[in-house]
């Protein structure tokens, strides 16, 4: 059964203008995959989609084999502890320390003061800023606060995790390093859905890539390559 | 000016208008229920006095009082006699030797105190005793209640006003405190709902907020009550107690007072921050 599967799906925020168009496709569990395309083409909209955040007004969309259309408002927040998302921009708490931000995840879920002290320094450990873990961002580099905000989305230890332009606001000289964290997650069984238009990052991974343009899927190859 | 001081300004002229709020809704009560027990005092007080002619003899009166008796309106008839009379002069002019010893009982005249059991009947029951023979004169203070009930009615109209106006403000600055609450913390609120927060989870410290507002606020205003109740109880203004609504007759200890205007402040809080709160939310956070 795949983990996420797009059904023929439709979007626009403004009628007439079709964000996404009759967009079909399927994500295996264990899988990376990027998600390629010009500013624009709808990648965004595919990751709100998925959490839920936004609604297709044609098609339906299945994450472990269940309509995510069908979610009832009360379970979004469970979905959204299934699926972990990070962001080009980090959205980090500045005024929280490394250990507290990731801890945020925890906490909206009602977790123990024990789970909180014994799952946060694992993910950040997984993520390799132990040392870091009671820093502000402040005092972090690009690379180490999209690591912080990958250990956030992993604290419920999601199925998916949903990287939008997770590269986008970093230094080159980090981006391995988060990309080499996600890779790390991958090869534990997470599936990761990564958003980009950089072509380097895609072409020296040799994942799966969805080039969407226009809202609509263009290709969709296994060790694909992207020109821009 | 930073968000964080914004907020700490916005919640000071919260409270204190909120206080003002319910500082005024609390002296708008207390006008009432004064008002009301004073009308209260002032209708048992009321009374149609008949003075009669020297020559309507006790047994005319006598009778008299019978057939007023038997009349619906009527809740107590009272005669004085010219005896009786002399003996109230002399009690109200007893300073006054060379005045009482001009004064003897043929000169004063009998009366009969009649109370109505509703005021509005006094009129009707005076004009009807004007035109009885043997009746010299009658008084009744007619215009003394009339302009109270004419000038109570205008401070209701003008405290509630006031009162409306104070809670639209007061609901307004509690939306206003909360937005830039909001705004100061859109992002956080934003990555709890992204890592999975349920609603109730961020919608609650803003509730909580706006009822602390609320609570808060009207407590101090219900302090600033009791305060004014222990004065009045004190001051003995009202020694039967106090009217109990428009109920006539029916008098309560101040002290009972009190508690029933706590509670209606404090409830009155509750729901003016609970609301404000519930409408920020759903106007700024899109819930």
């Amino acid at each position: 059964m795949p983990q996420i599967e797009f059904i023929n799906v439709s979007k626009e925020y403004d009628p007439g203008k079709k964000v996404l168009d009759d967009v079909t496709f399927k994500v295996e569990p264990g899988e990376f995959m990027f998600v390629v395309g010009p500013s624009g083409a709808g990648k965004s909209t595919i990751i709100k989609l998925l959490t839920k955040e936004e609604t297709p007004e044609v098609g339906d969309i299945l994450f472990n084999g269940e309509s995510i259309l069908n979610i009832l408002k009360e379970s979004v927040p469970d979905l959204r502890r299934k699926i972990g998302v990070v962001f080009q921009d980090f959205r980090l708490l500045d005024s929280k320390t490394v250990f507290d931000n990731v801890a945020v995840a925890l906490e909206v879920a009602d977790s123990s003061l024990e789970e909180i002290r014994s799952i946060v320094p694992n993910v950040l450990n997984m993520v390799g800023l132990t040392e870091k873990m009671f820093k502000y961002p402040k005092q972090l580099s690009g690379g180490e606060k999209q690591k912080v905000a990958i250990a956030r989305a992993l604290a419920h230890e999601p199925d998916v995790i949903l990287a939008d332009e997770p590269t986008g606001m970093i230094d080159p000289d980090s981006v391995d390093d988060v990309l080499e964290v996600l890779e790390k997650i991958n090869s534990l069984g997470t599936t990761i859905l990564m958003a980009t238009h950089d072509q380097e990052i895609v072409n020296a991974m040799k994942k799966r890539v969805l080039r969407i343009e226009r809202g609509q899927v263009i290709s969709d190859k296994k060790g694909g390559k992207y020109r821009a | 000016m930073s968000n964080v001081k914004k907020e700490k300004l916005l919640s000071v002229s919260n409270i204190l208008i909120m206080t003002i709020t319910f500082v005024l809704l609390g002296l708008l009560i207390n006008i009432v229920v004064f008002s009301q027990t004073a009308l209260r005092y002032l209708e048992d007080q009321a009374q149609v006095t008949v003075f009669f002619k020297d020559d309507f003899t006790e047994d005319k009166i006598s009778a008299m009082k019978d057939g007023l008796s038997k009349d619906k309106r009527v809740s107590a008839l009272v005669y004085v006699s010219k005896e009786d009379a002399l003996r109230i002069f002399r009690e109200i002019n007893k300073d006054e030797p060379v005045l009482l010893e001009s004064v003897s009982a043929s000169i004063l005249p009998a009366s009969l105190e009649v109370r109505a059991g509703n005021i509005s009947n006094l009129k009707p029951l005076a004009e009807e005793l004007k035109v009885v023979d043997g009746v010299e004169e009658v008084r009744y203070f007619e215009d003394v209640v009339s302009r109270f009930k004419f000038w109570s009615t205008i401070v209701y109209i003008v405290g509630t006003l006031l009162v409306l106006i104070f809670l639209v403000v007061s609901y307004s600055v509690v939306i206003a405190a909360l937005r830039t609450t909001i705004n100061s913390k859109g992002v956080e609120f934003e990555i709890m709902k992204i890592v999975g927060a349920s609603d109730d989870y961020v919608k609650l410290p803003l509730i909580h907020q706006g009822v602390f507002f609320g609570l808060f606020s009207s407590f101090i205003a219900s302090v600033i009550m009791i305060l004014l109740g222990v004065g009045v109880t004190l001051a003995n203004i009202f020694p039967k107690g106090l009217g109990l609504g428009f109920l006539p007759g029916i008098f309560m200890p101040p002290w009972i007072f009190s508690i029933i205007l706590t509670f209606i402040l404090l409830l009155s809080g509750f729901l003016l921050g609970y609301l404000g709160s519930s409408a920020a939310i759903k106007k700024y956070l899109n819930y």
